[in-house]
C-alpha cells in the first residue's frame, strides 16, 4: 500500500471522529440544555442550588465556553464526571464495557462462524432441502425483531422451564469466585448470547450463501474440477476462499458495532452493559455519559471501518496502489 | 502444508478470542466497586427486586428513590417516624426539651450509641451534620436544616435552634452522618465522594455496590435497635419488569418494587405471594394554565371559573381509576400534599364538582360559551375564538396514551375541542414555563410534612421569567392563599395548623386549575413463605418497600427453611448444564462437518 493511501485513510477516519465530538455535544443540548430542571423537578430546591448545579455540572457558561471546556478535557483524555453519579465517565463505561463486549462479542463470534458454514453449504448446493430449509429459517431469523425472540426465550427458558435465571450478569449479592464465578456468568449470559446469535446469524448465512453463489458460476471452478480437484477440494480452496470476502467486511464491520451492543436484548436480560448504560444515560439526561458512550461507539465503528479500508487496500492492489 | 498452517493460525485465533471472551465475562468482577464484599455462606439474605440503580450512595449528591432507600437503611435520624401513621418517635435521640418558645429543642442522645465502624456517635456528629448542611446547602438536608443550627452541651446534648418558628420540629429526620468519615471530605468537593466506607448507624450499611447489577447492605450490629434478624439485604437491579415479577414468582428474589399493573392481580392470585399497592400521597393531575405568572398565550376561557368547574365536572375520574390505573389507587378529590391523609379536607360529596357532562353543558352555556357555528366547538361569549385547547402530553409516561384519550373524549362531550403534543419531561418543563400550553397531564409525589407542596402553589414559585422557572405549575396565585401558607408555616400548634392546610386546600380545590384525576400506588409484591413481619407504611395503605423510613426491614424475621434458598441452580448443575451444551455444540458440529464431507466425497 502507498503510504499516501493509508495517510487519507487514517485522515479521513480521524476528520470523521472530530466531527463526531462536535454533533455529540451539540445535539444533546439541542434536544435538552437543562438536565438540571429534569433532574430534579419536585425535589423542593431553590433556585441558588440549581445554580450551583449547574456550576457543578459545567452547564453555566455558553455553549461555545461548554464546548471549548468539553474539548480541552477530552484531549487530556478526561471524558468528565456523570451528572448522576458523580463518578468519573471513563470508570462507568469500562464497568460497563466489559459486559457487552462478552455478550455481544461472544454472540457476534458463534452467529459469524455458525452463519458462514450454513451459507458455504446452502450455496454450494442450491436448491438443496438444506439449501432451501436453511434458507428459510434464515430469513426468518433475519427478519425476526430480536426483542421479540428475548422475551419469548425469557418465557420459556427462564419463567417456565425455570433452566435460566431472569436476567443479570451473575447472582445478586454472590460471594462466588474463580471457576464457580466463571461457571455462574456463563449460566447468565447463555441464554441472551443464544439470543443474539439467532438475530444475527440468518445475515452472515444469507451474504455467504448469495457470495457462494456468484462464485460457483466462475469459469476458474469448472478449471479446477478440470484439473481433476475433488469437490472438496474445489470447494475449500477455491470457492470458499473467494466467496468469504464479502463475509470478512460485513464482520469487520459488525464487530465495530459490538460496543454499540443492543440495548433492547440487555434491557430485556438486565444485562449490565454498555445499551443499559446508554438508556440510563438517556433519562437523566446525562450529558457527559451520553457523549462517551456515542463517542465510544463512533470510534468503534471508524476504526472497524479504517481497518477494512486498509484490509482492502492490502488485499486488493487496485485499491490501495500497491 | 498451506491449509495446515492456515489451520493452525486459526485454531489460534479461536485459543485468544475464546480467551479474550472467557476473561472479558471473568474479568467484569474486577469492574465492581466493592469495599468489602459480604461474606454470604448461610446467611439469611433478603433480596429485593426494583428497577432502578442507585445514582450514587452519596447523599449529599443523590437523588433517586432507590439512593433514599440505601440512606434510610444507613442513616439513623434523630426522630423516627412511627410506621403505623408517622407519629414522631424517639431515634437517636431518646428525648427531646422545647425551648425559647418553640425556637430551639434539645435532643438528649441515647447512651452507648456508635457508628457501625465502632467509633462512638455523639452530639459532634449530629452539630457537623446539621451545620455543615446548612452551610454547604446539601440536597437532601437544606430543606430541613436551612434556617437550623445546633450546638453541642456535651457528648449525648445537642441543642437546635431555629432562626424562624419551624412547625416541623421537633421532627428531626435529616441523615446523621459520621463526622469522622465526612469532615474530611467536606473540605473538598463533598458530592463526588463515592460514599462506599460503609459506616453508618441504621439497621443497614452499604458494604458492595455493583453498578447496574445489584448492592449489598449488612446488618450493624451497632445498631441502637438491635442487631436486625436478617444477615444482609441484597437489592437486585433489573430494566425487564416481566422479568423481576418472574423472579419473584421463581423465588429469584423475596420482593419486588414497581409491578407492572398487568401483573398485580395474577401474582396477588399466586401462593406464598402477596401483592400490595402503596400509597404515599403520589397523584395525578390535569391542569389548566391560569396564566397568573403573565408569560404566554393560554387560551382565555380557562381563567374563567366556570369554564375550570366545567371541566372538573366533565372529567369521569372513576373512568381514569377504573381503566388506566386498573383500580389500583384511589380516585382523586383535593390537592395531596403527604402520605399522611390526616392532612386532607373532608369535601362533602354535593360540594365536590363531580362528573356530570350535563351540569357541564349547562354552565358552560349560561356563562355564554356557545356554538353558534354548530361544528360541535363552543366559542367564547360573542362568538369569536373557539374553545379548543393545546393538550400537552407526557411522552415519559406509560399512561399518558390513555388518559389523554379518555380526556380529550371527555371535553368533547361538552363542546371543547384539543389539540395534542407529545413532549419529554424536560421540554415540558419549558413549555409550562413559558406559558404555552393550555392544558397537561402530571403527577407530584408530596413528602411527609405538607409545606413543600404547599409551598409550590405560592405566588412567589410564579413563574415570571423563562430563566428563573418556579414550581408553580398551576399557574395560578391567590393573595388569601399566600397569607394561609405563611400562617401554616410558622404555626407550632399541629391541630391548627392541619386547620390551615385543609383551608388552603378547600380553597385550590374550588379553584380548580388542578383536577386531581387520581392518587397512584407503587405497586409491590413479597414472599410471605419466607418472612414475616412485612409493614406497611402508614399502616393499610402505605407500601412495604420504600416507604418514607423504610422500617419493615429491621422488622423482618425469616421464616424457618424458607429464606437463603433462592430458587436458583446450584453451581454444580450450573457447570453440567455448561458442560454438556457445550459438548451437545461440539459433537453436533462434528457431526455436521461429518456428514458434510461424505456429502462431498460422494458428490
Amino acid at each position: 500500500m502507498r503510504p499516501r493511501f493509508v495517510f487519507g485513510k487514517v485522515l479521513g477516519a480521524l476528520s470523521t471522529l472530530v466531527f463526531v465530538v462536535v454533533v455529540n455535544f451539540f445535539l444533546f443540548r439541542i434536544v435538552n440544555d437543562d438536565p438540571v430542571e429534569s433532574m430534579f423537578r419536585g425535589r423542593n430546591l431553590s433556585a441558588d442550588q440549581k445554580d450551583r448545579l449547574r456550576q457543578q455540572f459545567n452547564l453555566d457558561g455558553s455553549k461555545l465556553q461548554q464546548f471549548w471546556a468539553y474539548a480541552r478535557e477530552l484531549v487530556s483524555g478526561n471524558l468528565g464526571i456523570s451528572l448522576q453519579s458523580r463518578r468519573p465517565v471513563t470508570t462507568e463505561i469500562g464497568e460497563a464495557l466489559w459486559p457487552t463486549i462478552a455478550l455481544v462479542g461472544t454472540a457476534t463470534t458463534l452467529s459469524m462462524v455458525v452463519g458462514v458454514l450454513i451459507g458455504i453449504r446452502a450455496g454450494w448446493r442450491r436448491r438443496s432441502a438444506f439449501d432451501v430449509s436453511s434458507t428459510t429459517l434464515s430469513m426468518f431469523t433475519y427478519s425476526v425483531p430480536d426483542f421479540w425472540l428475548a422475551m419469548l426465550s425469557l418465557g420459556l427458558f427462564s419463567v417456565q422451564l425455570g433452566i435460566f435465571p431472569t436476567g443479570g450478569l451473575e447472582d445478586a449479592g454472590t460471594t462466588a469466585s474463580g471457576l464457580a464465578l466463571l461457571a455462574d456468568r456463563l449460566h447468565h449470559m447463555t441464554l441472551p448470547c443464544l439470543v443474539l446469535a439467532i438475530a444475527y446469524v440468518g445475515e452472515y448465512a444469507i451474504v455467504m450463501r448469495s457470495s457462494m453463489l456468484d462464485t460457483v458460476r466462475e469459469d476458474y471452478l469448472q478449471l479446477a474440477r478440470a484439473k481433476g480437484l475433488r469437490d472438496v477440494e474445489v470447494r475449500r480452496r477455491h470457492a470458499v476462499p473467494n466467496a468469504v470476502l464479502p463475509v470478512v467486511s460485513l464482520s469487520a464491520l459488525n464487530f465495530g458495532f459490538v460496543l454499540s451492543g443492543s440495548i433492547a436484548v440487555e434491557s430485556i436480560f438486565s444485562w449490565p452493559g454498555l445499551g443499559q448504560a446508554t438508556l440510563e444515560a438517556i433519562r437523566g439526561p446525562d450529558f457527559p455519559m451520553l457523549q462517551g458512550l456515542f463517542l465510544l461507539f463512533s470510534a468503534a465503528v471508524i476504526a472497524a471501518n479504517l481497518i477494512v479500508d486498509l484490509l482492502y487496500g492490502y488485499l486488493d492492489p487496485r485499491v490501495g496502489g500497491r | 502444508m498451506p491449509q495446515r498452517g492456515r489451520t493452525r493460525v486459526g485454531a489460534g485465533v479461536r485459543v485468544v478470542v475464546g480467551g479474550l471472551l472467557l476473561a472479558a465475562i471473568a474479568g467484569t468482577a474486577s469492574a465492581s466497586a466493592s469495599p468489602s464484599a459480604p461474606d454470604q455462606g448461610d446467611r439469611v439474605t433478603l433480596t429485593v427486586g426494583l428497577m432502578q440503580d442507585l445514582d450514587t450512595p452519596n447523599v449529599t449528591a443523590g437523588f433517586l428513590v432507590s439512593s433514599y432507600e440505601v440512606w434510610n437503611l444507613q442513616y439513623a435520624t434523630l426522630t423516627d417516624k412511627a410506621a403505623a401513621d408517622f407519629a414522631t418517635q424517639p431515634g437517636l435521640a431518646e428525648s427531646w426539651v422545647v425551648g425559647d418558645g418553640g425556637l430551639s429543642y434539645t435532643y438528649t442522645l441515647r447512651e452507648g450509641l456508635q457508628w457501625s465502624d465502632g467509633q462512638p456517635l455523639t452530639a459532634d456528629d449530629v452539630a457537623f451534620t446539621i451545620n455543615t448542611s446548612r452551610d454547604q446547602e446539601w440536597i437532601n438536608h437544606s430543606s430541613i436544616t436551612a434556617d437550623l443550627d445546633a450546638t453541642v452541651i456535651d457528648d449525648r446534648t445537642v441543642k437546635i435552634t431555629s432562626s424562624v418558628p419551624d412547625p416541623k420540629l421537633p421532627i428531626m429526620d435529616a441523615y446523621i452522618l459520621p463526622k469522622h468519615i465526612w469532615e474530611p471530605v467536606a473540605q473538598g468537593d463533598i458530592t463526588t465522594y463515592d460514599a462506599l466506607d460503609g459506616v453508618g448507624s441504621g439497621p443497614f450499611t452499604l458494604q458492595e455496590w455493583k453498578s447496574g447489577q445489584s448492592w449489598t447492605m449488612a446488618a450493624n450490629p451497632s445498631y441502637y435497635k438491635g442487631v436486625p434478624a436478617i444477615d444482609q439485604v441484597v437489592f437486585r437491579v433489573f430494566t425487564n419488569a416481566d422479568a423481576m415479577v418472574a423472579a419473584l414468582r421463581k423465588g429469584e428474589i423475596d420482593a419486588a418494587h414497581l409491578v407492572p399493573s398487568s401483573s398485580f392481580e395474577s401474582l396477588g392470585n399466586t401462593e406464598g405471594i402477596e401483592a400490595v399497592f402503596g400509597q404515599q400521597g403520589g397523584f395525578t393531575e390535569l391542569a389548566m394554565n391560569g396564566m397568573a405568572g403573565g408569560l404566554g398565550d393560554g387560551h382565555p376561557a380557562l381563567q374563567d371559573l366556570e369554564v375550570r368547574h366545567a371541566i372538573h365536572r366533565a372529567i369521569d375520574k372513576q373512568a381514569l381509576f377504573d381503566r388506566v390505573i386498573l383500580g389500583l389507587g384511589t380516585p382523586g378529590v383535593s390537592l395531596s400534599v403527604s402520605p399522611d391523609p390526616a392532612w386532607r379536607p373532608e369535601i362533602p360529596e354535593d360540594e365536590q364538582y363531580t362528573y356530570d357532562p350535563a351540569a357541564a353543558n349547562d354552565a358552560l352555556d349560561a356563562a355564554g360559551y356557545l356554538d353558534t357555528d354548530g361544528n360541535g366547538i363552543r366559542e367564547m361569549p360573542g362568538g369569536g375564538q373557539e374553545l379548543v385547547f393545546r393538550y400537552a402530553e407526557r411522552s415519559e409516561s406509560d399512561i399518558a396514551a390513555p388518559v389523554r384519550e379518555l380526556i380529550t373524549g371527555f371535553l368533547e362531550a361538552v363542546g371543547i375541542g384539543t389539540t395534542v403534543d407529545v413532549f419529554d419531561d424536560t421540554q415540558l418543563t419549558e413549555v409550562i414555563a413559558s406559558g404555552e400550553y393550555d392544558l397537561f397531564v402530571w403527577g407530584w409525589t408530596p413528602f411527609v410534612d405538607p409545606d413543600p407542596m404547599l409551598s409550590y402553589f405560592t405566588c412567589a414559585q410564579l413563574t415570571t421569567d423563562v430563566e428563573a422557572v418556579g414550581y408553580n405549575d398551576a399557574n395560578w396565585c391567590s393573595p388569601e392563599y399566600d397569607e394561609l401558607y405563611a400562617q401554616q408555616n410558622v404555626e407550632l400548634d399541629r391541630a391548627t395548623r392541619v386547620g390551615i392546610v385543609q383551608k388552603m386546600l378547600r380553597l385550590f380545590y374550588d379553584e380548580s386549575t388542578y383536577v386531581v384525576l387520581f392518587e397512584d400506588a407503587d405497586l409491590q409484591g413479597y414472599r410471605t413463605d419466607r418472612f414475616t413481619g412485612w409493614t406497611r407504611q402508614p399502616a393499610e395503605t402505605g407500601p412495604v418497600l420504600f416507604s418514607n423510613s423504610s422500617p419493615t426491614y429491621f422488622l423482618l424475621q425469616p421464616i424457618d427453611g424458607g429464606a437463603g434458598d433462592d430458587g436458583g441452580l446450584g453451581t454444580g448443575v450450573v457447570v453440567l448444564l455448561v458442560a454438556g451444551g457445550a459438548a451437545i455444540l461440539g459433537v453436533g458440529g462434528a457431526l455436521l462437518f461429518r456428514s458434510r464431507q461424505n456429502q462431498d466425497e460422494r458428490d
